[in-house]
C-alpha cells in the first residue's frame, strides 16, 4: 500500500501557516487510506496557490489552465472511467474563471471529485478579491470594498445537479480527509468546498474567524433532502458555515449513462473497423 | 461531355437541401458525378433556400453559371435567379402561384393542386418537384422510389406509397403534358459506386477511420454537421460525442481525454475557435495530441454565418500565445478531406502537438461524388501511427519531456504502474516538474521547436501541380478554391489556353527549400483566395520569401465562379 510519503513530491512553497498545508496533507492521506498509489489515479490542478500542489503531489496529472481543470478532468473520466479523477482548484479558478464549467459538470453528474480551496482571495496574484469574498471586502482590486455579494458554492452546485456537496475546514485535517474520501467514494459529481485561511492576504477570514463561524452538521441531519440541503447552504449568506456532507443523492453518472461505455472503457475497447457500415447513408 | 446544372429553390424550412441531396443521390446511382452548393440564410423559417446540383459524366468540382433546370417552389426562386437562365433552360413552376416571363422552356406543374387533391403536406412539394424533374430529364422513377422505400420503409408501406404517389403525380404530369420538352439527357451509365458526401461528412468518416474515440463540439455553423453525424453514429462505432457547454470546455475535454490516451478531436468555426485559442497553447506546451477542425465562415464576429470565406488562415496559424509547433492542413476537396482528416490524427500523435484542419462553408457543406474505390484504397492504406506513444517507458527512469534529436519524447499513457508525470502547463524540466531556470527553459523551447524540422523532413507534403507544367500562367491557391480553379483550367483549355495551378494543402509550417522550386522566375503567378487580405500570399512570403503580386480575391461571402476565374485571364 502506498504511504503518504509515496504521494509526496517537492516540499511545498506555500506560506507558513497557509491553509493549503492542511489540505495537501489531507489529500495525500485520503489517497493512501483509500489504497491508491500515484499510478492509479489522475489529478487535474487549476492555477493558483492551490494548483501549485502539482509539484508537491505525486500522481498522473495535468496542471491545467486557470479555470479549465474541470473539463480536463471530464475528458480523462470519459476516456478512462475506471480511474479515480480529481480536480484540485481554487475559488477564483473554479467559481470565477471556470464557473460555467462547474455548473455544467454538476448537470452532467460527471464522476469526478472537485476539491476547492476557498480562501476569498487570489493569493498567487497577491491578494485581489475572489468570488467567495464577503461583500465589502477590501482588496487591491477593490479598494472601496467589493460591490458584489459572494457566490454560494454549496447552493450553486446543489441546485445545478451535483449529487455530492460537502464542506470542510483546512484547519481540521482529519475531518477534511473524511470528506475527501466520502467524495471520492461517491459515484457522480462531488464537490468539497474547503474553507482555507490565506494568512498573507486575507486578514478577515482567519483561522479565528472560521472557528467562530463554522459548525459540524449534526448526525441527525438529512443529507438526502434537497430542501434541507438548500436551506443549509444558504446559511453561508449569513456567514454560518456548515461542515460535513450537505447534500448527497443518487443519479446515474455521465459515463454510466453512455451505452458504448458499458463493456469497456473508451481507452480499452477495440478499434472499430467497419467503416463501410456507414456508406449506405451516402448512396 | 454532359454538364448540366439543376437548381431548386423555395422558402427556408421546407426541405430544399434534403431534396437536393436526394436528387444528387439519384444522379449518382444513374452513373453520373455531382457537385452541389447550398445557399441559405441564418434563420430557420421564411428566408430563401436554394441548392445547385452540377451533373456531369466526369468528376465535377464546381458549379457553372447557366442554370439548365430551375425548379421554383416559390416566385422568389425565379426572381432571384432568372438572370442565370438561357433560351434552352427549363423552368418548372406552379401556374397558380405565378407564370414566369421570358425566353426559356416553361413547364407548369400544379404543385398546390396536387397537394390539395391528395391531401399532402407542404413539404411533399419537394417530392412532386423531384418526380417532375426526373420526367423532364428523361429519367424514370425507379431510383427515386427505391430511395423513398429506404427513407420511409420503417414507417410502413402505406407511408412509402403515400410519398411515392406525389413523385408519380409530378412525373406523369410532365410526361403527359410536356413530352416534346423531354430530352433523354442522362442515359444509365455503368460506372463504379460513388458516395455523395459533404466535407463535414468526409471529416466524420476520416475520424472513424483514424480511430478517433472522442469528438467534442459546441454547435456552430458550418461545422455543426460533424457533431450531429458523429453523434448519430456513436452507438454503432463506440465513439463518445460530447456537446459541451462552450468551446473552452470542448477543447479542454478533448485535451483531458487525449492525455488519458484516446484520440480526440474538436470542431468549430471562427468564433468558437477564438475561444479555444488559450487551450491550443496548453496542448502545445503539454505536448498533448489534439485535432481541431476549423470550418471558416465570413467574420469578423458573428459575420455571415451561413456563407463562405477563407478568412481565418493566419488566425489558425498564429493561434495560441507563446511559441510552440503546430501543423495546419487545408484540404481542397472531399477526397483530400478524407485523406488529410485521417492523417491529422496520426500527425497529432506523432508530433504530440495540435493539428488544425482548415475547411470553410463551401467545402464543409457542399457535396461531391467520391468514388468507392477511393475510400477502399484509403482504408487499405491507412495505418494508425501513434509515434512515440508508449504504455511502458523504454527507460526505468521515465522523463516525459526528455530532450531528443527529433524534438519528440516518449508519451506514456497514464496508468502504467510505478510511474507518474504531469502534463504541465508551466514550463517544466524533462521530468515534468515546473521550472523557471534559464537552461531547462531554453532546452524545452528548442526541443519543441525541433518538431517543426522533423515534420518538414518526414510528413510535409509539397503543393501539387495541376495542368500544364510548362505554362507561363500559374494559378496559386490553397484549400477549397481548388475546385473552381480546376474547372476554370478546363474552360480555358477548351478555348486553347493552357495553364498551371499550384495547390497547397500542407499550409503550415512550410520552408523555402521545398517550396522555391515550384516558383521559377519569368512566369505570371496569380494568387486566388476567398478573402480580402490575401492571407496565404502573406504566409508564403513570410515563410519562403516568395511574393505574388497579382491577386484575384473574393470576399462577399460567395465562392468563386470558375467562369470568373477563366474570364480574369482575358
Amino acid at each position: 500500500m502506498a504511504t503518504v510519503q509515496d504521494f509526496s513530491g517537492y516540499t511545498p512553497t506555500w506560506c507558513p501557516g497557509c491553509g493549503d498545508w492542511g489540505i495537501g496533507v489531507a489529500v495525500k492521506t485520503a489517497f493512501s487510506q483509500m489504497g491508491l498509489d500515484p499510478s492509479s489515479l489522475a489529478v487535474v490542478f487549476g492555477i493558483g496557490c492551490s494548483g501549485n500542489m502539482n509539484d508537491f503531489l505525486n500522481a498522473y496529472a495535468i496542471h491545467a489552465l486557470h479555470g479549465r481543470a474541470i473539463p480536463n478532468a471530464i475528458g480523462i473520466k470519459i476516456a478512462r472511467h475506471n480511474l479515480p479523477v480529481l480536480a484540485i482548484v481554487g475559488d477564483g479558478d473554479c467559481y470565477g474563471e471556470g464557473g460555467n464549467h462547474l455548473v455544467h459538470a454538476c448537470r452532467g453528474n460527471h464522476d469526478i471529485t472537485v476539491i476547492v480551496h476557498d480562501n476569498g482571495v487570489y493569493g498567487l496574484t497577491t491578494g485581489q478579491v475572489a468570488p467567495t469574498a464577503q461583500k465589502g471586502f477590501k482588496s487591491k482590486s477593490t479598494p472601496g470594498g467589493i460591490i458584489e455579494i459572494p457566490i454560494n458554492p454549496l447552493a450553486l452546485t446543489i441546485t445545478s445537479g451535483a449529487t455530492f456537496v460537502a464542506q470542510s475546514f483546512a484547519g481540521d485535517a482529519n475531518f477534511t480527509i473524511e470528506m475527501i474520501k466520502l467524495g471520492m467514494k461517491h459515484k457522480g459529481f462531488s464537490l468539497i468546498n474547503i474553507l482555507q485561511p490565506c494568512v498573507t492576504f486575507n486578514k478577515i477570514n482567519t483561522y479565528q474567524y472560521y472557528l467562530q463561524h463554522i459548525y459540524r452538521l449534526p448526525p441527525e441531519y438529512q443529507k438526502n433532502s434537497f430542501t434541507a440541503a438548500v436551506n443549509k447552504a444558504v446559511e453561508m449568506n449569513q456567514e454560518k458555515f456548515p461542515l460535513g456532507v450537505v447534500y448527497e443523492s443518487d443519479r446515474p453518472s455521465f459515463t454510466d449513462s453512455i451505452p458504448q461505455l458499458k463493456e469497456k472503457t473508451l481507452f480499452e475497447r477495440e478499434r472499430f473497423e467497419n467503416l463501410e457500415s456507414f456508406y449506405p447513408e451516402f448512396l | 461531355m454532359t454538364k448540366l446544372l439543376w437548381k431548386i429553390g423555395g422558402e427556408a424550412g421546407f426541405g430544399i437541401v434534403t431534396t437536393g441531396q436526394v436528387f444528387a443521390k439519384i444522379i449518382n446511382r444513374q452513373g453520373y458525378y455531382t457537385f452541389d452548393y447550398i445557399q441559405y440564410p441564418s434563420l430557420i423559417r421564411g428566408g430563401h433556400n436554394t441548392i445547385d446540383v452540377m451533373v456531369s459524366d466526369e468528376e465535377v468540382t464546381a458549379l457553372k453559371k447557366p442554370v439548365d433546370f430551375l425548379v421554383c417552389l416559390n416566385k422568389d426562386t425565379f426572381e432571384f435567379h432568372k438572370e442565370r437562365l438561357t433560351p434552352t433552360s427549363v423552368v418548372i413552376f406552379d401556374p397558380t402561384e405565378f407564370t414566369p416571363d421570358g425566353e426559356f422552356v416553361k413547364i407548369a406543374v400544379p404543385f398546390a393542386e396536387i397537394l390539395k387533391t391528395n391531401e399532402g403536406q407542404t413539404v411533399m412539394k419537394n417530392t412532386i418537384a423531384l418526380g417532375a424533374s426526373l420526367a423532364a430529364l428523361g429519367l424514370d422513377l425507379e431510383i427515386l422510389n427505391t430511395l423513398l422505400e429506404e427513407q420511409f420503409g420503417k414507417k410502413g408501406e402505406p407511408v412509402v406509397n403515400f410519398n411515392k404517389k406525389f413523385a408519380e403525380e409530378g412525373f406523369s404530369h410532365v410526361k403527359k403534358n410536356y413530352s416534346q420538352s423531354i430530352k433523354q439527357l442522362l442515359p444509365k451509365k455503368e460506372t463504379g459506386q460513388k458516395l455523395v458526401m459533404s466535407g463535414n461528412e468526409a471529416f466524420s468518416l476520416a475520424s472513424v477511420l483514424a480511430d478517433c474515440r472522442l469528438y467534442v463540439a459546441y454547435p456552430m455553423t458550418p461545422s455543426s454537421t460533424i457533431l450531429t453525424v458523429l453523434a448519430s453514429w456513436q452507438e454503432k462505432n463506440g465513439m463518445v460525442v460530447r456537446h459541451a457547454e462552450d468551446e473552452i470546455s470542448v477543447i479542454n475535454t478533448a485535451i483531458g481525454a487525449a492525455f488519458a490516451g484516446v484520440r480526440a478531436s474538436v470542431g468549430t468555426s471562427g468564433g468558437g475557435f477564438a475561444l479555444m485559442v488559450e487551450s491550443i497553447s496548453l496542448a502545445g506546451v503539454t505536448e498533448t495530441p489534439i485535432v481541431i477542425f476549423l470550418a471558416e465562415r465570413p467574420g469578423p464576429a458573428t459575420g455571415m454565418p451561413t456563407w463562405t470565406e477563407q478568412g481565418d488562415l493566419l488566425f489558425a496559424i498564429h493561434a495560441g500565445h507563446g511559441e510552440f509547433p503546430k501543423i495546419v492542413l487545408a484540404p481542397g476537396d472531399m477526397e483530400e478531406m478524407l485523406e488529410l482528416g485521417a492523417k491529422a490524427y496520426n500527425l497529432a500523435d506523432v508530433y504530440q502537438t495540435p493539428v488544425i484542419v482548415v475547411s470553410d462553408m463551401l467545402l464543409s457543406e457542399s457535396h461531391k461524388s467520391v468514388p468507392r474505390e477511393f475510400l477502399d484504397r484509403l482504408k487499405a492504406d491507412y495505418k494508425v501511427e501513434r509515434g512515440k506513444t508508449v504504455s511502458t517507458p523504454t527507460d526505468t527512469k521515465y522523463l516525459r519531456y526528455k530532450v531528443t534529436d527529433d524534438g519528440i519524447s516518449e508519451r506514456l499513457i497514464p496508468g502504467a504502474k510505478g510511474f507518474f508525470y504531469q502534463a504541465n502547463s508551466y514550463e517544466h524540466l524533462e521530468d515534468s516538474h515546473t521550472t523557471e531556470e534559464a537552461g531547462p527553459r531554453t532546452a524545452q523551447v528548442e526541443k519543441r521547436n525541433k518538431k517543426n524540422q522533423t515534420y518538414l523532413k518526414t510528413h510535409f507534403q509539397p503543393p501539387k501541380l495541376y495542368g500544364a507544367k510548362d505554362s507561363k500562367t500559374v494559378f496559386v491557391g490553397w484549400g477549397s478554391v481548388k475546385g473552381a480553379i480546376l474547372d476554370a483550367q478546363k474552360i480555358l483549355k477548351l478555348k486553347g489556353q493552357e495553364t498551371a495551378f499550384v495547390h497547397f494543402t500542407h499550409v503550415y509550417p512550410m520552408n523555402e527549400e521545398i517550396i522555391k522550386p515550384f516558383f521559377p522566375e519569368g512566369k505570371r503567378y496569380i494568387l486566388v483566395e476567398n478573402n480580402s487580405q490575401a492571407q496565404f500570399g502573406k504566409l508564403l512570403r513570410a515563410e519562403t520569401g516568395i511574393d505574388i503580386k497579382e491577386k484575384l480575391l473574393r470576399y462577399d461571402g460567395r465562392p468563386f465562379w470558375s467562369e470568373d476565374i477563366a474570364n480574369y485571364l482575358k
